[in-house]
C-alpha cells in the first residue's frame, strides 16, 4: 500500500482518541509484530472505516500487531477463513453466526458494531412504506435468501405475510427505481445511500424501530483463539474501539481516508461520507457512551434471542462472550 | 468479409446501443456515449481494474488451456486413460464457482491465486473436448502411413494428430477469451481487492449505471479483442484446405459390463480425490465422503434435506436443460447462417463475444427488463451462456468441408444450401457432438450461477443460501447434486454421439 499522506483530519482525530493501550500493559516491542488477520465483511468501504483509521495511525501496530484487512466479496463467507484460523476475528452479523453454531462452529460473538440492525425497508416518497402496517398490498424487492427477514417482522408486528408481494430482485435499487417493486428489503446505510446520490429521497424505515432487535457488524472469534490468543484478540479489538471512536467524531474525515486508502475500489467520496454519517446512529448509543463501542447489554441479548427464535433459530446466550471487552476496558 | 462491412457493422451495433440507451429510464443501460465519458474522465483506477483483470485472465487462459493440451496429449498416447481423463475432466469442471471459490480463497490467501485458478477451471474443459475430437480428425491412411514405418503412438501424436487437431485446439482457444476474462471477474467475488469484477459489484449497488456498462464495455471489448486476435493467428496458420477423411466404419465399442466397470473406477478416483483434497482442511467448511451421505442418507433430517435438495435440482433441471437445447440449436443455427450469409458476422460476432463476456450481474436487470422475471428470462441467459461455445464450435467444424468435394460441387453447379446440407452439415458434426458434450456442464453452471446472482431459486440460490448460513453439508450435496446432473446429461449425449459419428464421421470412434 502507498502512504498516505496525513490530512488535518486525521492529525486531529489521531490526537483526540482517547484510550491509552500501554496502561494496558499491551504494549510489546516493534520487533515482535505478531500477524493477525481480520477478515472483513463486504468490499472495503467507510464500512469498516474504524479499522482502517486504527491501521492507518498505526495503533495496531504500537500494539505489537501486524494487522491484515481481508476484504469481503458476493463469494466470501466469513466463517471458513476464520474456523481455518486464517483470520483472527470475522465480522459477521447474530443470525449468521448462530448459524454458524449449529453448524459444529466453535464461535463467540467478542463484539456487537451495529448495535441497532442496519436492515430498512426503503421506499419512494410518493408512496411511502413508513411502518409496518404499510407492507400489505405492496410488490417488496429482496433477495429470497432475506425471507426469515420479513418473517421476524411481520410476525413481531401482527402483519400478515401472505399480503406482501416478494419479488426476488438482485442487491440494487434499480428496480424500485423503475417502478418494478414499491419497495426495496436493504440496509440503511447502501441502497438508500445510493438512491439519494442520484438525487431522488427515499423514505427508509429501520426495521430496529419495529422491534427487531439483532445484532449486527459482530465481531467473531473461535473459542480457542478466545482462550489462547486473549492479548492479541484484546489489541485488535482495543484499535477497532479507538478507530470507531475517531470515526465518529469526524465521518468525512473517516470517508476521506477510506477513499484514499483504496484508490481502486471504485469508490465515490460522497456517498462514502453519506454512509458513515447514516451508519454513526446504529453503532453508538447511551449504553456505548457509558461502557464504550462494540459494548452490549443483557437486555439486546435476549431480545436478539427472541428475533432469532422468531427466524426458526434456537441459540443461548453463550454465544456471546463480554470477557475480552472486559479486559480491555479494564 | 471487407473491412468495410465490418466498420459498418461495429457502428450499426454502437447505434443500436445508444438507442436503447436512450429508450431506457437512465437506470439500466449506459450508451456508447456516456461510457466513453466515463472512461475519458475515470482513466486511472479503471485502468488498473482492468490490467488486474486481465492479468489474471492470462495466467488463467495459459494454465488452463496448458492443462488441456496436457491431458489430451495423455488421452491420444494412452487411449485406455480417456475415458477416465474425460471424466475427471467433467466432474472438476461441474464444481460450482460459488463453493469451489471460497475454499480457494482459504487454501491460497489474499492475492491473485483463486481468481487465476477460477479463470483457468471456467477454460480447459471448452478447449479440452474440441481437442480430443480434433486429435481423431484426420483420414486412417495417414495413421496407416505412421505404423507402416514401424512407429508408435508418440510418431502419430506429433506427426499426425497434433497437425489435424489444430483448428479445434484455436477454436477452443476462441472459446476461453470471454471465458477466461468472466472467470477472473467471478474469482473477485471471493474478496480481491481490485478488478474489474470488483468495480462490478460496486457499481450496481451504488447504481451507478455508466460506471457500471464502463467495466461491462472493457470486459467485452478485451474479450473481443482477444477472439479475434487468435482468429487472425488461425486465418495466418490454417492455409491448407481440410481433407477428405476418409475411415473404416466399426461398431460402436465396449460391453455394458466394461462400461459399468469404468465408471466405477471413476465414482471411486473421485472420491479419493475428494478425500485427499479436503484431508488438511478444517471439516466445518471441508466436508468428507461420508459427513455428506450420512445428511443424505441417514441423519435424522436426512428427509428433509432430500426434499430440499430435489425440489431445487428439479427447478434446475426445468430451466437449464430447455435452455441448453435452445442455446446449442441458436449456437448450430447461426454457425450455419453465416457460412450462408458472412456478410452478417459483422455485428452478430461482437455481440455473440459481449454477451458471453459480461458478467451476469450487469446483464441480468436488462434480461428481466426485456422478459419478465419468470422462467423466460433465466432460460434465456442459459441459452445465451451456451450459445457462444456452442457456435464457434459449430463455425470451426462447418470450416472443416473437405475442399476437393466442395470443388466437385461447384464444379456441378451445385449452390451454397446444397454444399451446406451434404458438405458442410457432415462435417461439422464431430465439433457440433463436441459442442454438445462440453456445454453441458456450462449448462448447468450458468443455470447455477443465473440463480445465485439474479433469480434467487433452484440449486443456484440454495448453495449460495447454504453457505450463507454455514450449512456445508447441504453446500456439498448441492456440489454432488449439481456434478451427477452434469454427467448424467453428458453421458446421454455421448451415448447418440457414439450412434450418429458411427456411420456419419467414423474416425470419431475408431480406437
Amino acid at each position: 500500500m502507498p502512504p498516505i499522506p496525513m490530512t488535518r483530519r486525521g492529525l486531529i482525530t489521531a490526537g483526540a482518541a482517547g484510550l491509552a493501550l500501554g496502561g494496558a500493559g499491551l504494549l510489546r516491542p516493534a520487533a515482535a509484530q505478531v500477524p493477525v488477520a481480520l477478515q472483513l465483511s463486504w468490499l472495503h468501504s467507510v464500512q469498516f472505516a474504524g479499522s482502517y483509521i486504527a491501521q492507518k495511525n498505526g495503533w495496531w501496530r504500537d500494539a505489537g500487531l501486524e494487522v491484515a484487512l481481508l476484504q469481503g466479496g458476493p463469494n466470501a463467507p466469513v466463517e471458513p477463513p476464520v474456523v481455518a484460523g486464517t483470520a483472527l476475528v470475522g465480522i459477521s452479523a447474530a443470525d449468521y453466526a448462530a448459524a454458524a453454531v449449529a453448524q459444529g462452529a466453535p464461535f463467540r460473538i467478542i463484539g456487537v458494531a451495529m448495535q441497532k440492525n442496519p436492515f430498512a425497508i426503503a421506499s419512494l416518497p410518493d408512496n411511502p412504506v413508513r411502518a409496518p402496517a404499510d407492507l400489505p398490498g405492496k410488490r417488496i424487492g429482496m433477495a429470497v435468501a432475506n425471507t426469515p427477514v420479513l418473517q421476524a417482522l411481520c410476525r413481531l408486528n401482527g402483519i400478515d405475510m401472505g399480503a406482501i408481494q416478494i419479488v426476488p430482485t438482485q442487491y440494487s435499487a434499480q428496480p424500485l427505481l423503475a417502478g418494478q417493486v414499491d419497495c426495496l428489503l436493504c440496509w440503511e446505510t447502501d441502497l438508500p445511500v445510493a438512491i439519494e446520490m442520484q438525487g431522488l429521497r427515499a423514505e427508509t424505515m429501520l426495521l430496529a424501530d419495529h422491534g427487531y432487535v439483532l445484532h449486527s457488524q459482530t465481531y467473531i472469534a473461535t473459542d480457542d483463539s478466545i482462550a489462547n490468543r486473549r492479548a492479541d484478540l484484546v489489541a485488535l479489538m482495543a484499535g477497532e474501539v479507538r478507530g470507531w471512536d475517531a470515526c465518529r467524531a469526524d465521518t468525512d474525515a473517516a470517508a476521506e481516508l477510506t477513499v484514499a486508502m483504496f484508490p481502486d475500489a471504485g469508490l465515490d467520496l460522497e456517498t462514502q461520507k453519506l454512509q458513515a454519517r447514516r451508519q454513526v446512529p446504529l453503532m453508538f448509543s447511551d449504553l456505548t457512551d457509558t461502557q464504550g463501542f462494540g459494548w452490549w447489554s443483557d437486555e439486546s441479548v435476549e431480545a436478539t434471542i427472541r428475533t432469532l427464535s422468531l427466524m426458526g433459530r434456537t441459540v443461548t446466550p453463550d454465544l456471546w462472550d463480554r470477557s475480552i471487552l472486559e479486559d480491555l476496558h479494564g | 468479409m471487407t473491412a468495410a462491412s465490418r466498420w459498418a457493422g461495429l457502428a450499426a451495433l454502437l447505434a443500436l446501443w445508444q438507442g436503447l440507451a436512450l429508450a431506457g429510464d437512465g437506470w439500466l443501460l449506459a450508451g456508447p456515449v456516456q461510457v466513453a465519458e466515463w472512461l475519458w474522465s475515470n482513466p486511472g483506477p479503471t485502468g488498473r481494474a482492468t490490467a488486474a483483470t486481465l492479468g489474471n485472465a492470462a495466467w488463467g487462459f495459459l494454465l488452463g488451456n496448458g492443462a488441456a493440451i496436457g491431458l489430451a496429449g495423455i488421452a491420444a498416447l494412452w487411449p485406455r486413460a480417456l475415458t477416465l481423463v474425460a471424466g475427471l475432466a467433467l466432474v472438476v469442471f461441474c464444481l460450482p464457482l460459488i463453493a469451489t471459490g471460497p475454499i480457494l480463497r482459504v487454501l491460497m490467501g489474499p492475492g491473485d491465486g483463486p481468481q487465476i485458478v477460477l479463470a483457468a477451471l471456467a477454460v480447459y474443459y471448452t478447449t479440452l473436448i474440441p481437442l480430443l475430437a480434433g486429435l481423431r480428425a484426420m483420414p486412417q491412411a495417414w495413421l496407416d502411413l505412421v505404423q507402416s514405418y514401424g512407429r508408435g503412438r508418440w510418431a502419430e501424436l506429433v506427426h499426425v494428430r497434433a497437425r489435424a487437431a489444430l483448428p479445434y485446439l484455436l477454436a477452443g482457444l476462441q472459446i476461453s477469451a470471454p471465458a477466461a476474462i468472466l472467470g477472473a471477474m467471478v474469482g473477485e467475488f471471493t474478496g480481491a481487492e481490485r478488478g474489474l469484477g470488483v468495480l462490478t459489484i460496486r457499481f450496481t449497488r451504488d447504481l451507478d449505471v455508466p460506471a457500471l456498462w464502463a467495466a461491462a464495455t472493457l470486459a467485452a471489448g478485451l474479450s473481443m479483442a482477444v477472439y479475434a486476435g487468435i482468429g487472425w493467428l488461425g486465418r495466418r496458420a490454417l492455409s491448407d484446405p481440410p481433407p477428405v477423411i476418409l475411415a473404416a466404419p466399426r461398431p460402436v465399442r465396449g460391453s455394458p459390463a466394461r462400461k459399468a466397470a469404468q465408471a466405477a473406477l471413476l465414482i471411486g478416483v473421485v472420491l479419493v480425490l475428494w478425500w485427499a483434497a479436503v484431508a488438511g482442511l478444517n471439516p466445518f467448511f471441508a466436508r468428507r465422503p461420508p459427513d455428506v451421505a450420512a445428511a443424505l442418507l441417514w441423519a435424522p433430517d436426512a428427509a428433509a434435506t432430500r426434499a430440499t435438495l430435489g425440489a431445487a435440482v428439479a427447478q434446475t433441471a426445468g430451466l437449464a436443460l430447455p435452455g441448453y437445447a435452445a442455446g446449442l440449436a441458436l449456437g448450430a443455427g447461426l454457425a450455419v447462417l453465416l457460412t450462408l450469409r458472412p456478410g452478417l458476422a459483422a455485428v452478430t460476432v461482437p455481440l455473440a463475444v459481449a454477451l458471453r463476456s459480461i458478467p451476469i450481474v450487469t446483464t441480468a436487470p436488462l434480461v428481466v427488463l426485456l422478459l419478465g422475471r419468470g422462467a423466460t428470462g433465466t432460460l434465456t441467459l442459459v441459452a445465451l451462456m451456451v450459445f457462444f461455445p456452442a457456435f464457434v464450435a459449430c463455425q470451426q467444424g462447418l470450416a472443416q468441408a473437405p475442399g476437393p468435394i466442395l470443388d466437385l460441387f461447384r464444379s456441378h453447379a451445385s449452390g451454397p444450401l446444397r454444399q451446406m446440407l451434404h458438405v458442410r452439415i457432415p462435417a461439422m458434426l464431430p465439433a457440433l457432438f463436441a459442442s454438445a458434450r462440453m456445454t453441458v456442464p456450462a449448462a448447468i453452471l450458468a443455470a447455477t450461477v443465473i440463480e445465485w446472482l439474479a433469480t434467487g431459486q433452484g440449486l443456484g440460490n440454495l448453495m449460495a443460501l447454504s453457505a450463507s448460513v454455514s450449512d456445508y453439508d447441504m453446500l456439498w450435496l448441492t456440489m454432488v447434486a449439481a456434478t451427477l446432473l452434469s454427467a448424467l446429461l453428458y453421458w446421454a449425449v455421448a451415448w447418440a454421439e457414439g450412434r450418429v459419428l458411427a456411420v456419419m464421421a467414423t474416425e470419431q470412434v475408431r480406437p
